[in-house]
This record gives C-alpha cells, structure tokens and sequence, in this order.
C-alpha cells in the first residue's frame, strides 16, 4: 500500500514535470516522514542577516497523535506548543495565549500532488555531504527555475531522514536565512517533556476562530506564476480584529494575503514593506481595506501579488 | 467636423448622426486622433483620471474593439446642476489646447498596442518604501505558518519568527 502511494507519486511527478531524478524525490519523501514519525529533542539555531536565536524543539509521537513543542532560549522565555490540529503560542511577558486551530484540515504535507507542483517550480539534485550535529547529513537542493521564488538546500541524516538544516538562499546564490540544528536526539522523548511550562490558567486566551469562507469580491487580478490558492478563509487577529485570509503556494513556499476593515484600526496603516530573513510583509490599502501580504518569497513576489489584490463587487 | 466630435461628447448629437460619427471614428483617420486627444483634454481640465503613459493608446484600442462602451449619452434638453457641462471649450479653442498636449502625447504609443499583449508583460515592481515590521507581524507570521508547505519538512522550526521581539526591526 505504501508502496504503490510512493509509485503513485513518482508517475504524477514524471507526469507533471521534467523528469526529477527519483532518488531527490525519494529523499524529499524520507525527509517528510522523518518529520512525521520522528520523537526527537534538539537545540537549534535561527539566523538570518540581522540576528541568531537559539531554540529548544523537542517532538513527542504516539499513536493518537503527536505534540511538538519550541521553547526560545534567548530572551523572554515563549513557547509554541503544537498538536495535530492546534498550536498555542505561550507569551510570558503579556500573559497571553494566542490559540490556532486547524479546521478543514491538518497541517499541510507534501502530498503528491504537492511534490508535482514543487518539480515544476523547483530543479531538485542531491548536493554535498556533510556532518552537522555529529550526523552525516545529505543535502537536497531545491533551485528554482524563476527568480519569483527562494531556493533551498535542505541538510537531512542519512539514517533517519531528518532535517538538521535548512539554508534559504536567493537567485545569486546568497544565503537569506537558515535553520541549523547545533545539537540532536534522536527518541528517548516522555509526554511531560513536550508540555508548556507555563502555569497558564490565569493568562488571556486570544482564539484565531479560524474558518474556511468564501471571500466575496476579493481576489487578485493575475496570480503569480506558479502560485495558487489553495484556501481562504475568515480568522480573528489580535484584539479580536476580524480579518480574511488566503494563501497562494507554489507547493513549497508560501504567500498568505490578509485583508482587514480600515475602521477602528489602532494604529495608522504604513504602507511598504518589512523583512525579516526571508519573511517579506507588503501593506496597502485596497477599497477601504488593509491588505497585508505575508510570505517566504522575495520581495518583489510579495509585492507583486499585493498589488494585484483587488476588490470587485460581487 | 471637429464641432462634431466635441458635440458628440457632450451627448448633443441625436443617434442617427452620432452613429454616423462614431463610425467614421471607428475607422481611424485624423478624427479619431481630434477624438483621442478631447478626451485627454477633457480628463487633463477634470483632474480625475491621471493620464497614464499608454492612454491614448488604450482609448483608440477600445474604440475599434468596443464601439458601444463610447456610445453617446442621450442628448436632453435641460442639463441637470449635477451633470454640469464639462466641454464648454469651442472647437477652436479644443483645438488650441490640443496643440498644448503634443508634448504629452508624444510620450504615449502611436499605434495601438493589443491589449492581452500588455496584460501579459511583467509589470514593473516599483521600488517600495521599507517600513519597520507592524506591530501585528507576529500574529499575520502565526496565521500564515500554518498554510506554508515547508513546514511539514522542517517542523516547526519556522514558526520561532512567529514569536520574535523584533527587536532590530523595531529601532528602524
């Protein structure tokens, strides 16, 4: 059954895109199931240009499920703790709880159909070896065939599959950002050690209320090439300010458009762009609204798909 | 002629010859062109539409393609207070005034382009202004984790940003 999922997968990618070698494709799928079947605790490192930040992931799988959980060590002591279909943001400073449900579905994986779209977007080849973390690591490189997105050279151990580091580089090859595990286990995880530390009870609660909808009226004029919709839908930002969402993916990276009433803002609308590593945020007003487009893509792509961003009544 | 074309766009023809004039402008001559550049002339005295680089080129191309969309108001007797009258220019003076706009229309294309060709190209990414994060980044960064493909390959390693002081961003 497995396997002929995993056949299944290869003939849509032959079928869909230039031939990609099966063996890069194979390594994506044990990366991913790696990801999914792994309980592992680790100390990794966030850098882009402006700073490093170190963190604590720690994964605990079981059978109904698993919980994942990030503690920063640097700083105030957040914490993000993941389940199957809710993560729950622990903000120490402001006694707050921020909660994101999953509704429709789980978090994104990359099926099959999403490994087509990223063959078509991306060439995918095996890099260098290499020892991160005590493990002999193989790199995939995701190189994409436009300069509309970021590439990738994703670092997994060759025994188990799992990622221990992920460089987002641009079209001139400069690094833009990375992910690097500095230190790694492999199992030996307990249930205790993937809950908050946090005595939370008393702390405010703010629930994102997501929901699937459809958005009346708001669409964007063309679509990025590559990038398509794949949901929209209505969610509470913080203090309650209704907003709508959809995300536009190209099967590997992402780009989500947030719209939000101009009424009872509390702070003016600054239109322009913000980045952080390879996070771009362009903001603009659009028929009364504020239209706030996030994304892992560069600069130029988030803008572009923020001013394509119309509103025609429907 | 040209008190005719400015008769037209004020909606003072009666149908048989406005249909008459708009077929002889479909037909491109030095009419249409009179008519292309009373129309910039007219939306360079309201001050509403800017004139974009390619106006002109876009108004002859709607003009063979979509006759009807420049199809006169019905002509009336009374104007009301609220359509006051635009084009009160003589053809002269229109003419006058054309003469003022070469320097802008010599900027605009003289032939018309087609319109899915335009639709087509890139467009041009002006350069934004940066601005520092807004102060809402990390709940925009925690709702759009959630949809990115990445994270079923790396965990939830990016989802550190979604927490972030942005302290550096924050100075700016």
């Amino acid at each position: 059954m497995k396997l002929g999922a995993y056949a299944l997968t290869l003939a849509l990618v032959a079928g869909a895109a230039q031939a990609q070698a099966p063996e890069t494709l194979a390594w994506l799928r044990k990366m991913q199931d790696a990801a999914q079947k792994l309980s592992y605790t680790g100390t990794f490192v966030y850098q882009n240009a402006g700073r490093s930040e170190t963190s604590r992931i720690t994964r605990f799988v079981e059978a109904g499920g698993d919980i994942e959980k990030l503690e920063v060590m640097d700083g105030v002591p957040r914490e993000i703790v993941r389940t199957k279909d809710t993560v729950r943001c622990y903000l120490p400073g402001a006694r707050l709880v921020k909660v994101d449900r999953r509704t429709e579905r789980g978090f994104p994986a990359l099926l099959p159909e999403r490994i087509a779209a990223v063959a078509r977007n991306y060439d995918i080849s095996l890099g260098e070896t290499r020892r991160i973390a005590g493990y002999d690591c193989q790199a995939v490189v995701l190189t994409p065939k436009d300069n509309l997105r970021y590439g990738y050279r994703l670092y997994a151990d060759h025994a188990s599959g799992m990622l221990l580091r992920a460089v987002t580089f641009d079209t001139n090859g400069e690094q833009i950002e990375q992910f690097m595990f500095t230190q790694l286990s492999i199992g030996g995880v307990t249930r205790d050690m993937v809950k908050s530390r946090h005595a939370s009870r008393s702390w405010r609660v703010e629930d994102a209320e997501a929901a699937p909808a459809r958005l009346a009226g708001w669409g964007l004029s063309s679509e990025l090439p590559g990038f398509h919709k794949v949901v929209e839908l209505k969610r509470r930002l913080s203090d309650s300010r209704p907003a709508a969402q959809m995300v536009y993916s190209d099967g590997l990276a992402a780009v989500s458009v947030f719209i939000e009433s101009l009424e009872g803002r509390p702070e003016p609308v600054r239109p322009g762009l913000a980045s952080m590593g390879a996070i771009h945020m362009y903001t603009r007003e659009v028929a009364n609204h504020v239209v706030t487009v996030v994304g892992e893509a560069p600069a130029a792509s988030v803008q572009r798909i923020a001013n394509a961003v119309e509103y025609r009544r429907p | 002629m040209k008190d005719r074309i400015s008769a037209l766009m004020d909606g003072e023809l009666d149908d048989r010859s406005a249909s008459e004039l708009i077929g002889n402008l479909a037909h491109g001559s030095e009419n249409a062109e009179a008519w292309r550049a009373y129309h910039l002339i007219r939306d360079a005295m309201r001050g509403t539409a800017p004139l974009s680089a390619d106006f002109s080129a876009r108004v002859t191309w709607k003009l063979a393609d979509e006759p009807t969309v420049l199809a006169p108001r019905q002509a009336r007797p009374g104007r009301s207070a609220e359509s006051p009258r635009w084009f009160t220019l003589s053809a002269v003076a229109a003419s006058f005034a054309a003469v003022a706009l070469v320097g802008w229309l010599a900027f605009a294309p003289q032939h018309p382009v087609p319109a899915p060709v335009v639709a087509k190209a890139p467009a041009p990414v002006e350069k934004p202004a940066i601005v520092p994060m807004p102060s809402s980044a990390n709940d925009y960064l925690l709702a759009h984790q959630g949809f990115s493909p990445r994270v079923s390959l790396q965990g939830m390693a990016p989802y550190v940003l979604t927490v972030s002081e942005h302290p550096a961003e924050a100075r700016k």
